[in-house]
């Protein structure tokens, strides 16, 4: 398996956080997780970007043991729920940031960022600076930023969820797409029903620390504790 | 307007006039004579020179300590005790540094006599001139301790308020290390927000007036002083001479500052 996580478990003050954590996720797939505020996502994905230490258990990634690598390290990048651009930096250059850390030659750079300005539909905003923005550009600078550095697996806290309905959508499909086009692993946090089903390959349901990984969407659908049937009962009522 | 430019633009027509002959009791008109004078005898720029230069040092040696500080220490200062030990400093007056300077390093003062009951030294007169010396040491260190935690203060609001620890975290994940989120976001980040409110306070510094009064030399003195000692002559004729200095001083300031407001240029577009 590409990610294994095993048994872990992480407490703050006494309050089990995570418990007993164990899944695991193929390399190009995305993982969605559901789950209530306050049911230890975030801190799952801290756990695995190695910015919070779990009390116990494992983590692997591509068989290498990372559970206390340093984060800068693992080659995973963690996205905020808000689109945390660093504010003296303008749009390509908050995009080339974790580029120019490895010391890749100049043109290069502005190939890649260019290319990946491109796929985002960001054109003409490469000089604007973060203020300058719309939230949908921001969040799309956000993932430009953290996509061209190639991580290995890439970790997203409910991306979208500052947006209006429709440019959520369209983040939606762009994030589809270059989850394609440049193979990327990740795991997916949302609140959303629809976008879990729409964004995930496979889809966990995070309830009081502890994950359940669905085997197939109809499992996921047929659980009455996800709240999917009450979804569709209620706009089959609206129908009449 | 009517509170903040009015009275300054009168008082620098006024002090132009004076510079010029055109006012004063003992002018008779218009004359270059006095800025003829003021620049052949070269104290002026001498004193420029001088001010800048202790403006400067004191700045970077302050703000490189607030740096440090709130990078080291950020969370310790969180704790209210720390925090209010940082704002008592800002409640002291120049005045009032500057005769801590005295006490603490004057040949009388605190640490000669415990270099004398170390042996180190057999009277006060081997003790070092720390005060009212050629390198300006007391007016530097006064500087330093005044300023240091009101740039901590403010380094540390702008560590929050631009949510610098979230943004270093980001930056560990993309790859950056420790000294890489230093140079890439903390220090960035912090002297854009606060590279207006640095340049004001050089030229506050270089117009300061009791700390080098009471800890400078007499020649070269800085600006303010000069500009006092000027104006305060007995020989009635220097007052000009005095005005002078206290024009080219203030064109000297208000260029930088309009230079500092001044809308910036955009930089070079990256698509192509």
């Amino acid at each position: 398996m590409f990610l294994e996580v095993q048994n872990i478990v992480k407490s703050f003050n006494n309050e089990h956080v995570v418990k007993e954590l164990d899944f695991s996720l193929d390399a190009h797939k995305t993982l969605s997780i559901l789950g209530k505020s306050g049911c230890g996502k975030t801190t799952m994905l801290k756990i695995i970007a190695g910015l919070v230490e779990p009390d116990s258990g494992t983590i692997s990634l591509k068989g290498e043991n990372i559970t206390h690598m340093r984060p800068e390290k693992r080659n995973i990048v963690y996205l905020y729920q808000e689109d945390l651009l660093f504010p003296h930096l303008n749009a390509f250059e908050n995009i080339s940031f974790g580029l120019r850390l490895k010391k890749i030659p100049e043109p290069q750079i502005k190939e890649k960022v260019n290319h990946i300005i491109a796929s985002l539909e960001l054109h003409g905003q490469a000089t604007k600076m973060p203020t300058q923005l719309s939230g949908g550009q921001r969040q799309r600078v956000s993932f430009g930023r953290a996509i061209i550095t190639n991580p290995s697996l890439l970790l997203l806290d409910e991306p979208f969820g500052s947006l209006d309905a429709g440019t959520r959508q369209r983040m939606q499909s762009l994030f589809k797409k270059l989850t394609q086009e440049y193979d990327i692993t990740s795991l997916f946090v949302t609140h959303d029903l629809k976008e879990a089903v729409l964004m995930g390959d496979e889809i966990g349901y995070m309830r009081a620390g502890m994950l359940q990984v669905y085997k197939n969407k109809q499992d996921f659908i047929n659980d009455p504790d996800t709240g999917v049937q009450e979804e569709i009962e209620y706009w089959k009522s609206l129908k009449g | 307007m009517l509170i903040g430019v009015v009275p300054f633009f009168a008082a620098f027509i006024y002090a132009l006039g004076y510079s010029f002959g055109v006012m004063g009791v003992l002018n008779n008109g218009f004359t270059t004579r006095f800025w003829e004078s003021v620049f052949a005898s070269g104290e002026f720029l001498k004193s420029f020179g001088y001010s800048a230069a202790i403006a400067l040092v004191s700045l970077v040696l302050s703000i490189g300590g607030a740096l440090w500080v709130t990078l080291k220490f950020r969370r310790e200062l969180d704790k209210k005790f720390l925090s209010f030990m940082m704002y008592l400093p800002l409640a002291i007056p120049g005045v009032v540094a500057g005769f801590f300077m005295i006490q603490l390093f004057s040949k009388a003062g605190f640490f000669a006599r415990i270099a004398f009951q170390l042996g180190l030294i057999e009277k006060t007169a081997q003790f070092p001139d720390l005060v009212n010396d050629s390198l300006a040491f007391g007016i530097i260190v006064a500087f330093i301790t005044m300023l240091i935690p009101f740039f901590t203060l403010l380094f540390l609001n702008v560590y929050k308020n631009e949510r610098i620890e979230e943004l270093s975290i980001l930056a560990h994940a993309l790859g950056a290390n420790a000294n890489q989120v230093t140079r890439r976001v903390f220090l960035p980040i912090i002297l854009k927000k606060t590279g207006v409110l640095i340049a004001l306070y050089f030229i506050f510094l270089l117009g300061a007036y009791e700390v080098p009064l009471i800890l400078g030399q007499e020649s070269p003195q800085m600006l303010s002083v000069l500009i006092i000692r000027e104006t305060r002559q007995f020989d009635l004729s220097k007052i000009s001479e005095g005005y002078v200095v206290a024009v080219m001083y203030t064109l000297v300031v208000s260029i930088t500052v309009i230079l500092l407001f001044l809308p910036k240029r955009k930089k070079a577009i990256y698509e192509s």
